[in-house]
């Protein structure tokens, strides 16, 4: 079993060189306009061709990507920070390592397209549109959060993403119900892109460990599928543009599988390093980690300069530190509210509270 | 399929001619016979054992909503369904074998009339039936699913208490899944054993976010089931599968709604309260005018109508 799990992690390592195919420079001549890079081939199932195996990459989406790619990195970071400090409770689930795979899906969707996944949701939360001020707030519980403090770390809504799920696999509809929505999505030919951030891990348990199949991008059967490279964002990219296409095109439900790593524990309450090694996560840290291969290739590009790149992380952390000086300081919902919007229209009701003599009055 | 519903139409048939709404003791047929007696009976004439027995009792002729019909419940379904799907283009209607008119003939003629795209049929599995039902409502469509006996929601218990009942509250007003309705029949029949017979309300009465509702008669039905295709909250609807044919009223053609969450008092009383809802109202209101008569105890016989929330201040006035 280590064995398998040791290859699952070296196939995460890349492969490919930063070097690019070719690029093109810009009229200061400082700094490439574009470049492409040769990306890692997806592996097929029932599929004739499969995303293309370069991409190209301009210096805007670059700089774009990388600076999504980092506050979404200093956020979980900040947030593990604040989870430490007591400023946030509960449960809280962090996606640093993954952030390609939402940067990478947000790049090839269309903003009105719709999301909704589980409760590894800041990442994407952010990707979508709601801002780290509102992100953070949610997860302080605080009223200037994007679900008024209510929701926290699991239940983070926008616009055209409908979170943030608690109940494993919700989203789907959800959870043991894969199957079921697999079928219907095939039946009606839904255009629906399932995707499956395979971390390796399922909370505690190796992907070997509790699959009979650990190839994902099969499982849907009649459906399908993507074996992409998820720490990659340019994969990414592709692979969901290709995705969303086949969908779009009528040809019905596809599944994604993102080969990515979590450098967190599973929650804030795992230490991570029960079920595997701290070698394991270093060795992909170092070589696989989404933010430093998008650098590389981005200076191998002359796409931009190592100081250029600085000052973008200089700026990430100045807002994030502000975001969170604004949520540890902003206000707490009225507790009267806490017990709002359990029914609509309807007249004001009682609700209990921990005890038979503490009541909160719901409106709708 | 189709075979299947004729030959329960045709038992139903039977049954209704010659019952006419009350439950003959099975003692005509043989091999049934050995089933219902207790096993401490002779063959002599000790005591039979009797399935419970009931009449329906329509309720008097409503003026106040225009021209009506002599309908059963099944019939008052299709006539709410309807009158639902012509008022509101994003209303669909889903589940198991709905599209030939259903198991219990509640959606007769409604996909010839509104189109395949408007009422279909679902895979069997019932997480799946109400979780595409939550997905559907929360894009803006009126959803009414339909589970195809009320013993079959628990697959979907999960969907409704933990999705469903907590979409809005969760999203913070963001989003809702407030226009499903999930209409289920409900209650024992006699034959229906296990999984065919079962009453689960209960197991939703404390679920806050979501609506159940449980009517006794035709025109009940009809108004209740409007009322709660349109509530903003996700609701939860039972029908009486006894009723189906067994209770025949005059219901109004157009649509009409009765309100949510009050109950109704059948009949006023001064020594004890009795509360039932569904097919049990018929029995308490017997049970009523049989205490009246032998034991001289005036009762208030309430239908509840709503079983939550729950109409408190009627009863406990």
């Amino acid at each position: 079993m280590r064995k398998m799990l040791a290859a699952a992690v070296s196939r995460l390592l890349p492969r490919v060189a930063p070097k690019p195919a070719s690029r093109m420079l810009g009229a200061a001549g400082t700094f490439a306009d574009k470049a492409t890079f040769d990306i890692k081939p997806c592996e097929l199932y029932r599929l004739e061709e499969g995303p293309p195996a370069t991409a190209v990459l301009t210096r805007e989406e670059g700089l774009k990507y990388y600076k999504t790619m980092q506050m979404v990195r200093r956020m979980e970071l900040k947030a593990d920070q604040l989870y430490k400090q007591k400023f946030i409770r509960g449960f809280c689930h962090l996606c640093d390592g993954q952030e390609a795979c939402c940067v990478g899906l947000e790049a090839g969707i269309n903003p009105t397209d719709h999301v909704i996944t589980s409760y590894r949701a800041h990442g994407l939360c952010y990707t979508r549109g709601v801002s780290i001020r509102s992100i953070l707030t949610e997860l302080t519980g605080r009223r200037g959060g994007c679900a008024k403090g209510k929701g926290g770390s699991m239940h983070m809504y926008g616009k055209y993403f409908y979170g943030g799920n608690g109940i494993v696999g919700s989203q789907t509809p959800i959870g043991g119900q894969v199957a079921e929505a697999f079928n219907m999505a095939s039946l009606w030919k839904l255009p629906c892109v399932f995707i499956c951030e395979n971390n390796l891990y399922g909370m505690g348990t190796a992907t070997d460990r509790a699959a009979a199949s650990t190839e994902y991008y099969k499982r849907g059967h009649f459906i399908p599928g993507l074996k992409v490279d998820g720490m990659d964002v340019l994969c990414v990219r592709e692979a969901t543009k290709f995705a969303a296409d086949h969908c779009r095109s009528g040809k019905g439900p596809i599944v994604m599988e993102l080969h990515t790593y979590r450098y967190h524990g599973h929650s804030m309450s795992d230490p991570g390093v029960s079920y595997r090694t701290r070698e394991e996560i270093q060795a992909v840290r170092s070589k696989s980690d989404p933010i430093m291969l998008l650098k590389d290739r981005m200076l191998a590009g002359k796409l931009a300069s190592a100081d250029e790149l600085k000052d973008i992380d200089a700026d990430v952390k100045k807002e994030i530190e502000e975001a969170a000086q604004f949520a540890i300081t902003d206000p707490e919902p009225a507790l009267e509210e806490i017990a709002h919007h359990i029914y609509k229209d309807n007249p004001p009701f009682e609700v209990r509270g921990a005890n038979p003599w503490i009541k909160f009055k719901s409106i709708s | 399929m189709a075979a299947v519903a004729a030959s329960a139409g045709r038992l139903w048939r039977l049954r209704a001619a010659r019952a006419e709404g009350h439950w003959r003791r099975l003692c005509g047929a043989g091999p049934l016979r050995g089933f219902l007696q207790p096993a401490s009976a002779g063959g002599d004439a000790a005591p039979r054992r009797q399935v419970a027995h009931f009449t329906f009792q329509p309720d008097p002729e409503p003026q106040e909503y225009g021209q009506t019909q002599k309908m059963n419940l099944f019939q008052a379904i299709t006539s709410a369904l309807d009158n639902s799907l012509a008022k509101d283009p994003t209303a669909v209607i889903f589940g198991e074998d709905v599209a030939f008119g259903g198991v219990f003939r509640c959606t007769v003629g409604l996909r010839d009339k509104y189109g395949k795209d408007r009422v279909f049929n679902t895979p069997l599995c019932e997480q799946g039936i109400v979780g595409f039902g939550i997905g559907i409502a929360v894009t803006g469509a009126t959803a009414i699913a339909e589970i195809q006996f009320a013993d079959y929601i628990y697959p979907a218990f999960d969907q409704i208490v933990n999705e469903a009942a907590k979409y809005r509250y969760r999203s913070g007003d963001l989003f809702n899944c407030g226009s499903l309705t999930i209409r289920s029949p409900w209650g024992c029949v006699g034959h229906g054993a296990l999984y065919h017979s079962q009453s689960p309300e209960a197991f939703f009465a404390h679920c806050p976010g979501i609506k159940v509702v449980v009517p006794r008669s035709p025109f009940q039905a009809k108004g209740l089931l409007l009322s709660c295709i349109e509530d903003k909250n996700p609701c939860i609807f039972f029908e009486p599968k006894i009723l189906y044919r067994a209770a025949v009223e005059q219901v109004p053609v157009e649509p009409y709604n009765i309100p949510l969450s009050q109950a109704e008092v059948i009949q006023e009383g001064s020594d004890v309260t009795l509360v039932a809802w569904g097919t049990q109202v018929h029995v308490i209101r017997e049970v009523a005018s049989m205490a009246q008569e032998k034991l001289g105890v005036s009762c208030e016989v309430i239908d509840l109508r709503t079983i939550l929330p729950w109409d408190v201040d009627t009863v406990c006035k």
